[in-house]
């Protein structure tokens, strides 16, 4: 046997080891797409079914008869409107708030030069240890004290003072050439008009990413507003779906209905922006 | 603006140095006071004052009232068994899932790294679940389980004439709980560890590839060691996730049967707002803080001290 049928079938092996390779590649990643969307499948079909289908053991694929029957009865029977427009208003506020306030701190910690920002920066990244639920009862008391309890506030604030924001936007802006603020210093910028006409159009990117996380973020959000608001009205879709639950239990229909209202916003959002929320993600695991 | 004009222009007297660095400061404060006042009246001051509240049996209704009980809070928990029972409830969930996550995340990373079709649409699916929120996640996962009419059961009963009660069984309810938990937040970790492993540099594995190096080696000693603080980053962002689980529980459970699936934050959240304990509840808090700092300390001399080699 000579070395250049040797190396043939060699060449030879690997291919088919490749393709092979890749056919069960391609079947591992698609059968566990298939699973992870079985849940979304079953949401959306049991959601349209009648009450007696959505109870029928077994997958329900496809409902006959489709119905939206359900969704008239959460409408009636629920306070789902209340809650959209609270959630909506809730992530919407948060995300503005985290978006300006967190731009300015981390303009003038990384841009500014003035005394004290270190410490100041090493406290707010520091703060990252702090898990959320430590601070929940004295929380509660301070929001109970200033008189919030069941407002847009009591679940905003809390949310507004988290330090991812500023911890990424700091990185962002520490990167940005100190020549191009130079240049604007001489042509009498002021620090002002250097935020807004520099820094804040240079940022376009990452603020677009920071924002879609923060407002998916504030509108999933459970525990908190559980916690502060305490009437049926006031509440958010994510407390919404249990008390439908609750109220219509051993109906599968309405439960699935419930929760398809309170995801169905995300997930349009999530497909048309998806690159810029996964991004976010992306940049979490960087720094 | 012509507030900082106006008080830089009261120093005026002050020499040139002076004057600019009172400005910069000025200037600078402005730009950070609303976030630093949130954040100190919403964040670092409840912090301190969580601290204060679990010295005292704390009084709901009338502070001044409260009485000190110096660490009381902290000796009464460690002696009470269902602290001990939420704490074992949650490290179990811990173990079961945080392995799991970051096994399935890197799986689905790497397949979706390779040549493969699609692998946009593959990768908006698997992260997709991160983006419910835990009760839409949670509910779905309650009807797959239904012993009346889940999914689950109905293909398994066809295999097995016993197919398990997952919520209502001791045994099942927290891995039934930690599978529904993968799904949720596995996205995550898949989208990290997918960017980390793109940036490995190519030449690495041709390099590997001219030593002779075949897949499993390729793995052990180029992937791994180059994803390591992002498999870091997602092993500890796991850890301090589910030791904080309380959503799960509260909608599949409500930490039964029994209390075989009360976690730590269910039971903060019981002597709070059931029994009104602030003081013993803000003490919960401060341990179950205090053990997180532990995990993160140890992960870092663990896997960070290992990339140091």
């Amino acid at each position: 046997m000579s070395d250049a049928t040797a190396s043939s079938r060699f060449e030879f092996g690997a291919l088919t080891d490749v393709s092979l390779r890749s056919v069960l590649v391609h079947v591992a990643m698609y059968g566990a797409g298939v699973v992870f969307l079985l849940p979304y499948v079953y949401m959306v079909s049991t959601s349209l079914s009648t009450k007696q289908a959505a109870i029928q053991p077994g997958m329900n694929w496809i409902p006959s008869p489709v119905t939206f029957a359900t969704y008239v009865r959460l409408l009636s029977e629920s306070q789902v409107v209340a809650w959209t427009i609270n959630t909506i208003v809730i992530a919407s506020v948060t995300t503005f708030l985290v978006l300006l306030f967190d731009s300015m701190v981390a303009f003038s910690l990384t841009r500014l030069d003035w005394p004290g920002q270190r410490l100041i920066l090493g406290v707010v990244v520091a703060s990252f240890m702090v898990p959320g639920f430590v601070n929940i009862i004295p929380l509660y008391t301070f929001i109970s004290n200033l008189g919030l309890l069941n407002s847009y506030l009591a679940v905003i604030f809390p949310f507004v003072a988290g330090p991812l924001g500023v911890f990424m936007l700091v990185q962002f802006f520490d990167n940005i050439p100190d020549e191009i603020q130079e240049a604007a210093r001489l042509d009498g910028f002021s620090a002002f008009r250097i935020y807004t006409h520099i820094v804040l159009p240079l940022s376009r990117s990452i603020l677009t990413a920071l924002g879609l996380f923060i407002f998916v973020w504030s509108w999933n959000q459970f525990l908190w507003p559980l916690i502060v608001l305490q009437e049926e009205a006031k509440y958010t879709l994510p407390i919404g779906v249990v008390i439908i639950q609750d109220t219509f239990s051993f109906q599968p229909a309405l439960t699935m209905a419930g929760a398809l209202v309170a995801s169905g916003p995300l997930f349009v959002l999530f497909l048309l922006v998806q690159d810029q929320l996964i991004s976010a993600v992306e940049m979490q695991g960087v720094t | 603006m012509s507030i900082v004009d106006h008080v830089s222009g009261r120093f005026a007297n002050l020499t040139n140095l002076e004057r600019r660095t009172s400005r910069q400061f000025v200037e600078g404060m402005l730009f950070a006071l609303p976030y630093l006042v949130v954040f100190v009246s919403f964040l670092l001051y409840p912090l301190v004052k969580g601290g204060y509240m679990s010295l005292f049996e704390w009084n709901v209704f009338d502070p001044s009232a409260s009485t000190f009980v110096g660490l009381g809070n902290y000796a009464r928990l460690l002696g009470d068994p269902d602290f001990w029972n939420a704490l074992w409830n949650t490290v179990y969930f811990a173990v079961l899932t945080v392995p799991t996550i970051v096994l399935v995340s890197l799986g689905l990373a790497l397949g979706v790294n390779r040549d493969i079709r699609g692998r946009g649409v593959l990768r908006a699916i698997f992260f997709s679940p991160y983006i419910l929120t835990v009760t839409v996640a949670a509910t779905i996962w309650v009807d797959f389980y239904s012993t009346q009419y889940g999914v689950i059961n109905h293909y398994l009963g066809m295999v097995v004439s016993n197919p398990p009660k997952w919520l209502q069984s001791q045994l099942f309810a927290m891995p039934a709980i930690s599978i529904t938990t993968v799904w949720w937040l596995v996205g995550f970790s898949f989208v990290v560890l997918l960017a980390a492993r793109q940036s490995v540099p190519e030449y690495l594995y041709e390099a590997a590839k001219l030593d002779g190096a075949g897949t499993w080696r390729m793995f052990r000693d180029v992937t791994i060691p180059q994803m390591r603080y992002a498999l870091f980053f997602v092993v500890v962002v796991n850890i301090i996730w589910t030791f904080q689980v309380f959503g799960q529980p509260y909608v599949m459970t409500s930490g039964g049967p029994g209390q075989a699936t009360e976690t730590l934050v269910m039971y903060l959240y019981q002597a709070a707002f059931n029994q009104r304990s602030f003081g013993y509840a803000a003490a919960v808090g401060y341990v179950l803080t205090g053990i997180l700092v532990l995990v993160s300390i140890g992960n870092y001399y663990f896997i960070g001290g290992g990339a140091n080699e």
